[in-house]
């Protein structure tokens, strides 16, 4: 009995998810790179902000932890001691000795600066070491730990991604929503106004809208503002179709009977109209959700949008085009991997969620 | 059944109501940027060294017309817009139209190489993507053509100058050398432009062939399964024949629809890759009148011209394809 059971159509999509194997992979990957993101704050040595600066490892470069050299191996991994000094001799550039004697060792679970996780305050740490510090992608022109702020970063990009989506979400359902249940002339006049929104280039339409911010907002204030925009911009994919999907089914029978009961308009439209239209909310919602991140990061690379303290790629790389930076200091991009294989990985799950969603779809 | 030039008339008036809400958007988005243009100019004047009274402020936003209501500003902007005459540009006080025209010229020249590239290089290797059995083939070019949709426009011209400075020891930015940088136009400074050009035309079109492919490929694969393909194929015909004169076909005319929302796309990157190749052509103008300078004339002009330009050139589109595809004309009108 149990190998003809019914399958559900959540099932059913899981099934055909699951027969896809890029998908599968990808899924992995951005589940891992996700909670990097979450426990950006455990994971990371140092406070990615300018507190967390180191004053004497200013532009140093990655430091990869050893196991063995020719003073023998060694279970826990380290770094040697390395004093920097800059001099007359040096022509005052920053030189480094190391002293390949002298081990340091990388310590697990270490005590750190506080965090907040989930309302409670920690200060344990995923790793550290001994003396002085370890950063493992280097530091920047100011001492902040890379590998720090590429954890914070991806958090950044997912928070200003969801709040994005959900201010989208709301005014495609909105707009999409009104203009769908009334046909007719506010239909006319909404569609006018969403095609005329999707013709101007996005990004123009990004700055121009952030250059609204007056200087004297904080940086938590812009993040809002930010993520709102981007929101607002990119409503009109979803809106339209939306309307199509809601003028094709507000003839039937059972919005009639729902109106003959004297069921409010808002009830129709949510209660009755919408669930039928979920699925494909949920698949483009994924689809989407890396050009919101990518959005972002675009916009803080040009300045127009986060910036310091608050940290994505976008404000990471903002010096990177410096040819200082492009000649000595090639670290500075190490982040960008993170952040292509993070969008990577929500185009691959998307792209096999869709196919996997869609009833039609003919194995090739 | 309408007639050709029924439909030609009705999509120009469409395309004309767009353009006015459109032009209206961003008329309205440069009312709101705090400060009007009269302030800005005579703080600039202050600041070297003039003194300014709120007298001066009013006399100069009389001059201006600023003290006129919203809708006559507007309606005197569209009007003179659409001739072609955007005012004068409030910090650097020279006519919009006389700056921003060549350097308009030179981006939409990039722009449109970039889009025939990756048109060129995302009809094939759709198709072969869409019919190939060659499975490792086919996910490389899904994973080449999603890596074009997931890096954004600014990592690929980063990476190439960070490669390129490994490399080579130049940044290729620019785009003429020192020695044309004023000269007039000539078959040199052309040859000159084009060795220069080629890395934004590439980095732009890159992005956009992922797309296009993407579309190529949907298409394809939705014609093949179609019954007159399998009509054909019991007539026996096969190959490339059967590839090429039954769903390519059939496939490619919808693709003429997608031009206009693929320019949008390269446009959309081409403030941010000028930035960063140091290329002086509009998208850089605008974002030195955003960012820098708050020039609300400035920045309205150009959003305007490139959205102008999209308009028309689905208006374009859309006519072509209603000659080509006689069907799609009332669809095209019924939908709006």
């Amino acid at each position: 009995m149990s190998s003809t059971a019914i399958l559900s159509q959540s099932q059913l999509i899981w099934q055909r998810f699951q027969k896809n194997k890029s998908a599968k992979i990808a899924t992995f990957f951005l589940i891992f790179l996700i909670s990097l993101g979450i426990f950006a704050d455990f994971l990371s040595p140092y406070k990615p902000t300018i507190d967390g600066a180191d004053k004497d490892y200013i532009n140093g470069a990655p430091q990869l932890p050893k196991f063995w050299d020719e003073n023998g191996f060694s279970i826990r991994p380290f770094l040697y001691t390395t004093e920097r000094t800059r001099s007359i001799e040096t022509n005052f550039r920053w030189v480094e000795t190391v002293n390949r004697e002298e081990r340091r060792y990388v310590q697990f679970f270490v005590k750190g600066w506080e965090y907040n996780f989930l309302g409670i305050t920690m200060d344990r740490h995923l790793f550290g070491i001994d003396q002085g510090q370890i950063h493992i992608f280097g530091t920047d022109g100011s001492g902040k730990d890379i590998f720090s702020r590429t954890l914070k970063a991806i958090y950044i990009s997912l928070a200003v991604g969801v709040l994005g989506l959900a201010i989208k979400l709301c005014m495609s359902l909105m707009v999409g929503g009104l203009a769908g249940y009334f046909g007719g002339w506010v239909d006319s006049i909404l569609s006018a106004f969403t095609d005329a929104v999707r013709t101007i280039p996005p990004i123009p339409l990004f700055m121009a809208l952030a250059a609204f911010i007056p200087d004297h907002w904080s940086a938590e204030m812009r993040f809002f503002y930010i993520a709102t925009i981007i929101g607002m911009v990119d409503f009109p994919t979803l809106s339209r179709r939306l309307r199509t999907h809601l003028l094709s089914e507000r003839n039937q029978e059972y919005v009639l009977a729902a109106k003959l009961s004297g069921t409010s308009t808002f009830k129709i439209i949510y209660k009755h109209l919408l669930p039928s239209f979920t699925s494909y909310i949920i698949v483009d919602t994924l689809i989407n959700f890396p050009y919101m991140i990518l959005a972002e990061t675009s916009l803080s690379f040009i300045g127009l949008g986060l910036q310091d303290p608050v940290n994505s790629i976008g404000v990471m790389l903002q010096n990177a085009t410096k040819s200082d930076v492009l000649l000595n200091y090639q670290w500075y991009y190490i982040p960008t991997i993170f952040f292509i294989a993070l969008v990577m990985a929500f185009v691959y799950v998307g792209d096999g969620i869709r196919d996997a969603a869609d009833p039609y779809k003919v194995q090739k | 059944m309408k007639t050709i030039y029924q439909f030609i008339a009705v999509r120009f008036g469409l395309s004309i109501i767009t353009l006015l809400l459109i032009s209206f958007i961003v008329f309205s988005l440069m009312e709101l940027v705090p400060g009007n243009c009269a302030e800005r100019y005579l703080s600039f004047k202050q600041s070297s060294g003039q003194n300014i009274t709120y007298q001066d402020i009013a006399a100069e936003e009389k001059r201006l017309g600023l003290d006129r209501p919203f809708l006559i500003r507007y309606s005197t902007w569209v009007v003179n817009a659409f001739q072609g005459d955007f005012g004068q540009s409030c910090i650097m006080r020279v006519d919009i139209s006389t700056l921003l025209i060549p350097k308009f010229g030179i981006s939409l020249g990039i722009c449109l190489v970039a889009l025939i590239l990756a048109y060129s290089l995302a009809i094939p290797f759709g198709i072969i993507s869409a019919t190939t059995k060659n499975q490792t083939l086919d996910s490389s070019l899904k994973f080449f053509s999603y890596l074009g949709l997931a890096m954004p426009n600014f990592m690929v011209a980063l990476m190439v100058m960070l490669f390129s400075t490994i490399y080579f020891g130049d940044t290729l930015t620019g785009l003429f050398s020192p020695e044309f940088q004023g000269a007039p136009w000539s078959m040199a400074k052309f040859l000159n432009f084009l060795s220069h050009a080629w890395l934004p035309i590439f980095i732009l079109g890159w992005a956009a062939t992922a797309l296009a492919l993407q579309t190529v490929k949907a298409l394809v694969i939705d014609e093949n399964k179609k019954l007159y393909v399998t009509a054909a194929k019991a007539r026996g015909v096969t190959g490339r024949r059967l590839l090429l004169n039954y769903p390519t076909r059939h496939a490619l005319s919808p693709l003429i629809n997608s031009i206009g929302f693929d320019l949008n796309r390269i446009f959309n990157d081409l403030p941010i890759v000028a930035i960063i190749l140091a290329i002086t052509d509009a998208g850089s103008l605008l974002l030195q009148a955003l960012v820098r300078s708050n020039d609300q004339q400035l920045a309205g002009a150009i959003i305007f011209l490139m959205t102008a330009t999209i308009i028309f050139i689905n208006f374009v589109t859309d006519i072509v394809l209603s000659i080509i595809d006689p069907r799609t004309r009332r669809g095209m009108l019924n939908q709006r």
